[in-house]
């Protein structure tokens, strides 16, 4: 008997330190973009020297290389998010920007106990993603943009795709 | 935590001192042995000191049990609690009723008419409650737009249930004529509730916080007084 209350005290003791305030669940997602070569449009094109800054940031998000793969973060507290993409940023004589203005519907979803609520984004269809070129024109280089899935819920698949 | 182990540690030397001042006083007897049978009525005292030292916590519990047999009591609890959680991410506040019905099983073999307890039970469960979503932050990994501030929203969620299963060991010792101080500890297992919509029960009135899984735990520090109603012999055992 004394054992039997042995173990269910201690039982006790060691859920009570139990540790759940550490996030570990997926939360906000980031849009997923893939790049893909438009002369042959199922093959991934790694970019190079791809500064992408957020209209209105003083700092890039990051300069991009050697990937066909790029995360953007989607502003929380409003339904449009503006990004500038500069390819060959390096060289002031191949550089090439261009403007890509993302509109969707946010929705606030519960996760979990540590990590509150997340921001799920549904882009606008149609007109979920509309593409410009620079203030002072240099010609697009993005050829064509298809929206893969309107729904970013998560970041383990692509949402855009770019042909360049 | 530490609390808990401070209410376990004056529990036991509260027993040890009454168990030996019980023993003192207690004449030998050789005739038939009766025992008392009645309803024993008590207070959570845990739950009540808790509301005057916690802020965001209110609770009051009272607890009752009936002997059926030499080693069975039909036991009960019936109690309000009102919590206030201020997690980093979440604010919430989770007001309801609970009652937990069930038996205990005395394991304790006592000396001539003491009527002291070590007992195991098991306990059903039910709770009616609701949350109110106070604040909450959007977690967001890659802040380069800057993170968002709390965001205040009140929203309640009411109409919200849950059933477990409770599994009890604990002591009761009289201290005085008729009067029982006791502690348990409990581990409680979820069967079903039912969840808010985008939100989750993080606490629930009488089955406490709850972790990720379906299990609980509880304690409780009762006072209660006996109230005698007939009086049973003790049959005797059979020779082995």
């Amino acid at each position: 008997m004394k054992k039997i209350i042995f173990l269910l005290a201690l039982t006790f003791f060691i859920n009570g330190c139990e540790k759940d305030d550490i996030c570990t669940d997926e939360t906000t997602p980031r849009l997923i973009i893939e790049f893909y070569d438009i002369t042959n449009p199922s093959v991934l094109k790694n970019v190079t020297s791809l500064k992408v800054t957020g209209v209105g940031q003083t700092d890039a998000l990051d300069t991009f290389s050697g990937v066909s793969k790029i995360e953007l973060p989607l502003k929380l507290d409003s339904d449009t998010t503006q990004y500038s993409f500069v390819l060959n940023s390096s060289s002031s004589s191949l550089l090439n920007e261009d403007f890509l203005e993302f509109n969707y519907v946010r929705n606030t979803v519960y996760v979990s106990r540590a990590c509150g609520y997340k921001t799920v984004f549904e882009l606008d269809n149609p007109s979920g993603i509309s593409l410009t070129d620079a203030t002072t024109p240099d010609g697009l280089w993005m050829q064509n943009i298809v929206i893969n899935t309107h729904s970013i819920t998560t970041e383990n698949e692509t949402h855009v795709k770019v042909f360049f | 935590m530490k609390l808990m182990l401070k209410y376990f540690f004056n529990g036991c030397i509260l027993l040890a001192f009454f168990g030996g001042f019980a023993q003192e006083t207690k004449k030998d007897s050789a005739v038939a042995k009766t025992e008392r049978y009645g309803i024993r009525l008590g207070v959570d005292l845990f739950k009540l000191t808790r509301s005057f030292y916690e802020k965001d916590y209110r609770g009051i519990e009272i607890t009752g049990d009936y002997r059926l047999t030499r080693k069975y009591y039909l036991a009960a609890e019936i109690g309000n609690e009102s919590k206030t959680v201020d997690d980093v991410q979440l604010n919430f506040t989770t007001k309801g009723s609970y009652i937990r019905v069930g038996f205990d099983y005395n394991a304790y073999e006592n000396w001539l008419d003491m009527e002291n307890q070590i007992y195991v039970g098991l306990r059903y469960g039910f709770s009616s409650f609701s949350q109110t979503l106070n604040s909450y932050s959007i977690y967001n990994p890659n802040p380069y737009f800057g993170q968002q501030d709390l965001i205040t929203s009140g929203e309640k969620f009411t109409g919200l249930t849950a059933h477990w299963a409770e599994v009890v060991a604990g002591v009761k010792a009289e201290i005085f004529n008729n009067l029982y101080v006791g502690f348990s500890f409990r581990l409680n297992r979820m069967f079903s509730q039912k969840q808010p919509n985008n939100f989750e029960n993080l606490y629930i009135p009488g089955f406490h916080r709850t972790y990720n899984g379906d299990f609980g735990v509880g304690f409780n520090y009762t006072v209660s007084y006996f109230i005698p109603l007939y009086k049973s012999a003790v049959k005797q055992k059979k020779k082995e």
